[in-house]
C-alpha cells in the first residue's frame, strides 16, 4: 500500500469508511474523552510552524502490516501472527486480552474492546455480514480489508486468472476522493503501487524502530 | 538447654493454642477489605476492563503494576532463606520461615494478576500447554508464556522450600494436640518421628531446594523484566532490565520482610527470639539494596541522557520534571534517601528506623513499577498517540485488597502453623555439642541465644 | 513387631547407650534413634548418610530439560506459525522455557525422592514416642519373643528416663 502525503486532504473519509466497511462501533463522547476511541485507520494531524507561516500536514495511520512485528512475538495465544501472505492476522477467537500487542505495537494502532460495543438504533442494521462482531476483551486492528481480500481472490481462482490490478480495493483506498491510498501488488512491476513506489519519494514511518513496515508514504513534493 | 527448648515450645505454640478477639475483629476486617477487591473484579469481569482508566495508548497501568510488585516483594523470602541456609549463618534461623511464608503468599497474590488483567479472563488456561482439540500450543517466543513457566516453577519450589521443613513442626504439633486438631497435623505431618535417616534425606532436601531456588528466583524476576525490555517501547527497550528488577525486587523484599517481622515480634511477644541484631542485620541489607538500586537507576537515566534518542528523552523529561516529577521524586526519596539516611547509622538502624525505612521502601518500590510502565506507554513513538491514565475506583479497590489479602494470609498462616521454625532453633542453640561441655557464655556468644 | 526403647534427655546419655547396644551386639540397622532434633556430632547420627538425593535431583532436571525440549521443537513444529519475523523454532526464547522446566524437574523430583526415601507418608505405626516432642532422645530395638537380652537392657537403662516395651 502506498500513500500520497502529497494529495491527502485530510478529509477522513477512509475512517468512516473503515468502521463502516469493518463494524467498527464508535465509542461515544465519554470513553472518546477517556483515550478509548477505536479507529483502525486514523488521520494524524500535525501543525508546523508559527502564524502566520503555520502548516497542516495529515498521515493517515494504519496497521503497517510489519514483516517484523513486535506486536507477533509477544501475543501468548497466536493471536496475531504472520500468514503465508504476508499479513499480520488478527485472530479473535483466540485473543484472552493481555493487550501486549498494543503496547509493543510502535504505531498505536491496535486496538482493545474496552466494553461490548454497542450501536444506537438503527446502526445495528448496517452492520457488514462478512465482518465478525468482536466480544469485549479483544483486540482489533486494520486487516487490509481481508475479507475484500478474500472474495477478490476466491473470484479469480473461480474464472481461473490473476487478480488485476486495482481489482481489489480496501475501504479506505475505494472511498479516498483524492486517491491518496493505492493498494495493491507490489511485485507487479506494472501495478500502479509498484509505480509510485519507484517514484522517489517515497519512505517508511518509523523505519529505525526495525518493525520492516510494508506501506510506503509519499512525501510530500515541497518537501523532496 | 531443655528449659531453653521447654519456652521455646511453649512460647511458638501459643499463637497456635491462644486465640484473643484481636485476631478475630483483624481477620473479619481482612476479609472485608479482600472482598472488596473480589467484588471489584467481579464488576470488571461482568462488565468489561472499561471500569478501569486504561485507554489506547496505556493498555497497562495498575494491574500490572501490582504483578511486577507483588512478585518482587515474594523474592526475599525464598532467597534471604535459601541463601543465608547456603553460607550457614547461623542469625537466620529465627528468620527463615517468616520469610519463606512472605514469598508463597505475595506469589501468589502476584499470580493472580496474569488472570485478572486479561479482556477475556475465563480464558487464561490457553497460556497453559496442554492438548487442545484445536492443536494448536502456546507461543513459547512470548514474554507471558515465559512468566507462565517461571511463576509455576517458583510457586511450586517455594512453596515445597517452606513446607518441607514445616514437617518437623507439625509432628511436634500433632503429639501436644488433641482431637481434630490432632488429626489435621498428624496428616500434615505424613506421619513423621524424626529418625536420623529422615532428618539427613530432609536435611539433603533441603539443601538440593536452596541451591535451586536461587537461580529460579533470580530468573524469575529477570522474566518478568522481560515483560517490559522485549517491546520496542522508549524506556522499555533497555538491556539492564534483568538485573535492575531482580534488584529491585530483592530490595522491595527485604523491606516486607522487615516490616512482616517487626509485626510477628510485636504482636506475638517474639522479643526473646527475634532480637534487634536480626533486625540490624537485615538492615545492613536493606542499605546495600538500596545503594545498589540507585546505581542501577543512575546508570540507566545517565545512558539515557547521554544518548540523546527524541523518544527515549521525551520519556525521560516526563519523570523528570514534568507530570510524573512529583511521583518520580517521591520515589526517589523513599526508596534511596530515607534508607539510605536511616540505615547508615547504628544509632539509627533500630528496628524502628529499619521498619521505618521499609515502609518507604515498600511505597517507593511500588511507584517504581508504576513509573516504568505509565509514563513510557504514554509517550511512544507517534506524539498524536500520546496518552495519560488515570487510576479509577475498581483498581484502587483492587490494590488495597491485595494488602489485605496478604496481611490476612499472614495472620491466618501463624495462627496455625508456627511462624518461627521450631527445630531449627532448636538446634541453633545448641549447635556443637561436642563431647566437652560448652558454657552458656560460649554459646551467647558464638549464636546469640538470648537478647 | 515388639520394640525395647528407652527415653534420655541429653544427647550424651543417648550416645552412651547406642554404644552399649553395638558393644551387646545389636546390628546398627536394628537400632532407631529418634529425636526431635537432628544431633550431628553424635556418632549414633552418622549413619544413613547418601547422595541418592542429590542424584535423583539431578536425573529429575534432566528428565525437565528432555521435556522441555521436545515440548516446545514439538509444538512449535507441529503448527508452524511466523510470529515477528522469527524462526519457527526459536531457541533464544526456548531456553527460557527449557531452563524453568529443568529447574522444576530437579525440585519435583527432590521432594518425591525425599518422601519415598524417609517412608513419608506413613501410615503404618512405626517405633515412636510422644515423649520425642518434648526434647526426649529415643533409642531402641525390636526385641524377640523371648524378651531382650540382660546386655540390651542394661545398655538401655543406663541413663535413662523411662524404659518402654510396646508393640508397633
Amino acid at each position: 500500500m502506498v500513500v500520497d502525503l502529497d494529495t491527502c486532504t485530510g478529509c477522513e473519509a477512509c475512517v468512516v469508511a473503515c468502521h463502516a466497511e469493518n463494524n467498527i462501533p464508535t465509542a461515544g463522547p465519554d470513553e472518546a474523552a477517556r483515550g478509548r476511541a477505536m479507529h483502525w485507520l486514523r488521520v494524524e494531524r500535525y501543525w508546523e510552524g508559527e502564524f502566520p507561516d503555520a502548516r497542516l500536514k495529515f498521515r493517515p495511520v494504519l496497521c503497517q502490516q510489519c514483516d517484523a512485528a513486535p506486536c507477533e512475538s509477544v501475543c501468548p495465544t497466536y493471536a496475531s501472527h504472520h500468514t503465508d501472505e504476508g499479513l499480520n492476522a488478527q485472530v479473535y477467537n483466540r485473543c484472552i486480552g493481555t493487550r501486549y500487542c498494543a503496547n509493543a505495537c510502535p504505531y498505536n494502532v491496535r486496538f482493545f474492546n474496552f466494553f461490548n460495543p454497542q450501536w444506537d438504533k438503527p446502526l445495528h442494521l448496517q452492520f457488514n455480514p462478512d465482518v465478525s462482531i468482536r466480544e469485549v476483551g479483544v483486540m482489533e486492528k486494520c486487516t487490509f480489508c481481508v475479507q475484500r481480500i478474500k472474495a477478490v481472490e476466491q473470484t479469480a481462482d473461480a474464472e481461473q486468472r490473476e487478480m488485476k490490478d486495482g481489482e481489489l480495493k480496501p475501504a479506505c483506498a475505494q472511498s479516498c476522493p483524492a486517491t491518496a491510498i493505492v493498494f495493491g501488488d507490489l511485485n507487479d512491476p506494472e501495478s500502479r503501487v509498484a509505480r509510485l513506489f519507484e517514484s522517489g519519494r517515497g519512505e517508511k514511518l518509523l523505519e529505525d524502530v526495525g518493525a520492516q513496515p510494508k506501506i510506503v508514504y509519499l512525501k510530500r513534493q515541497a518537501e523532496v | 538447654m531443655s528449659e531453653y527448648a521447654d519456652t521455646l515450645v511453649a512460647d511458638l505454640l501459643r499463637p497456635l493454642v491462644k486465640t484473643s478477639w484481636r485476631f478475630w475483629t483483624l481477620v473479619v476486617l481482612l476479609l472485608g477489605v479482600v472482598s472488596l477487591g473480589v467484588g471489584s473484579f467481579a464488576y470488571q469481569v461482568n462488565t468489561g476492563i472499561g471500569v478501569w482508566g486504561l485507554n489506547s495508548p496505556v493498555f497497562w497501568a495498575f494491574d500490572i503494576t501490582n504483578f511486577v510488585f507483588w512478585i518482587g516483594i515474594s523474592h526475599a523470602g525464598t532467597l534471604i532463606s535459601a541463601i543465608l541456609r547456603l553460607v550457614n549463618a547461623e542469625w537466620r534461623r529465627p528468620v527463615t520461615r517468616c520469610a519463606e511464608v512472605i514469598t508463597v503468599f505475595a506469589l501468589m497474590i502476584g499470580a493472580m494478576f496474569p488472570i485478572v488483567h486479561l479482556g477475556r479472563p475465563w480464558l487464561f488456561f490457553w497460556l497453559m500447554p496442554y492438548p487442545t482439540e484445536r492443536q494448536i500450543w502456546p507461543n513459547f517466543r512470548s514474554p507471558l508464556v515465559w512468566d507462565f513457566f517461571a511463576i509455576t516453577t517458583y510457586l511450586t519450589g517455594s512453596s515445597l522450600f517452606l513446607y518441607l521443613p514445616t514437617i518437623p513442626d507439625f509432628a511436634l504439633v500433632r503429639d501436644k494436640a488433641t482431637g481434630f486438631r490432632r488429626r489435621l497435623y498428624s496428616i500434615l505431618a505424613l506421619g513423621w518421628s524424626g529418625t536420623t535417616k529422615q532428618w539427613h534425606r530432609l536435611e539433603s532436601a533441603m539443601q538440593i531446594m536452596a541451591i535451586a531456588i536461587v537461580p529460579v528466583a533470580v530468573s524469575v524476576h529477570t522474566i518478568v523484566s522481560f515483560d517490559f525490555s522485549m517491546a520496542p517501547v522508549p524506556g522499555w527497550h533497555s538491556t539492564i532490565f534483568g538485573p535492575y528488577f531482580v534488584a529491585g525486587a530483592i530490595f522491595s523484599g527485604i523491606a516486607a520482610l522487615i516490616i512482616a517481622m517487626a509485626s510477628i515480634r510485636k504482636f506475638l511477644h517474639l522479643e526473646k527470639y527475634l532480637h534487634p541484631v536480626h533486625f540490624e542485620n537485615l538492615g545492613k541489607l536493606l542499605l546495600l539494596m538500596s545503594l545498589l538500586w540507585g546505581y542501577f537507576v543512575f546508570a540507566e537515566r545517565l545512558t539515557t541522557w547521554y544518548g540523546n534518542a527524541g523518544s527515549e528523552m521525551t520519556v525521560f523529561w516526563q519523570t523528570q520534571r514534568l507530570s510524573f516529577a512529583p511521583l518520580y521524586w517521591t520515589m526517589v526519596v523513599a526508596n534511596f534517601i530515607v534508607p539510605v539516611t536511616i540505615l547508615s547509622f547504628k544509632r539509627t538502624r533500630t528496628i524502628a528506623g529499619c521498619v521505618v525505612a521499609s515502609f518507604g521502601v515498600v511505597l517507593g518500590m511500588w511507584l517504581e513499577r508504576f513509573l516504568i510502565i505509565v509514563p513510557a506507554l504514554g509517550h511512544k513513538y507517534l506524539a498524536y498517540s500520546w496518552g495519560s491514565y488515570r487510576p479509577r475506583t475498581p483498581e484502587i479497590l483492587l490494590l488495597v485488597a491485595t494488602f489485605g489479602a496478604m496481611v490476612l494470609l499472614y495472620v491466618l498462616f501463624s495462627k496455625v502453623v508456627p511462624i518461627i521454625s521450631i527445630w531449627e532453633m532448636k538446634i541453633g542453640e545448641h549447635p556443637k555439642l561436642a563431647h566437652e561441655q560448652r558454657t552458656r557464655d560460649e554459646a551467647q556468644a558464638m549464636w546469640r541465644t538470648q537478647p | 513387631m515388639t520394640a525395647m526403647y528407652a527415653l534420655f534427655d541429653r544427647p550424651e546419655a543417648a550416645q552412651r547407650a547406642y554404644t552399649g547396644l553395638k558393644r551387646a551386639g545389636v546390628a546398627t540397622r536394628d537400632i532407631t534413634v529418634i529425636s526431635g532434633e537432628p544431633f550431628e556430632a553424635f556418632e549414633f547420627s552418622h549413619r544413613d548418610h547418601s547422595m541418592i538425593l542429590f542424584r535423583l535431583a539431578l536425573l529429575g532436571g534432566i528428565v525437565g530439560f528432555a521435556s522441555a525440549v521436545l515440548l516446545v521443537r514439538g509444538t512449535e513444529l507441529a503448527w508452524p506459525l511466523v510470529t515477528g519475523g522469527m524462526p519457527i523454532v526459536a531457541w533464544w526464547p526456548n531456553l527460557v522455557i527449557i531452563f524453568e522446566m529443568t529447574m522444576l524437574g530437579a525440585i519435583v523430583t527432590t521432594v518425591i525422592s525425599l518422601l519415598a526415601t524417609s517412608g513419608l507418608p506413613s501410615f503404618r505405626r512405626s517405633m515412636y514416642d510422644p515423649a520425642v516432642s518434648d526434647g526426649k532422645i529415643l533409642v531402641g530395638v525390636p526385641v524377640a519373643a523371648g524378651g531382650a537380652s540382660d546386655a540390651i537392657k542394661e545398655a538401655l537403662s543406663t541413663g535413662a528416663i523411662a524404659v518402654k516395651t510396646a508393640d508397633f
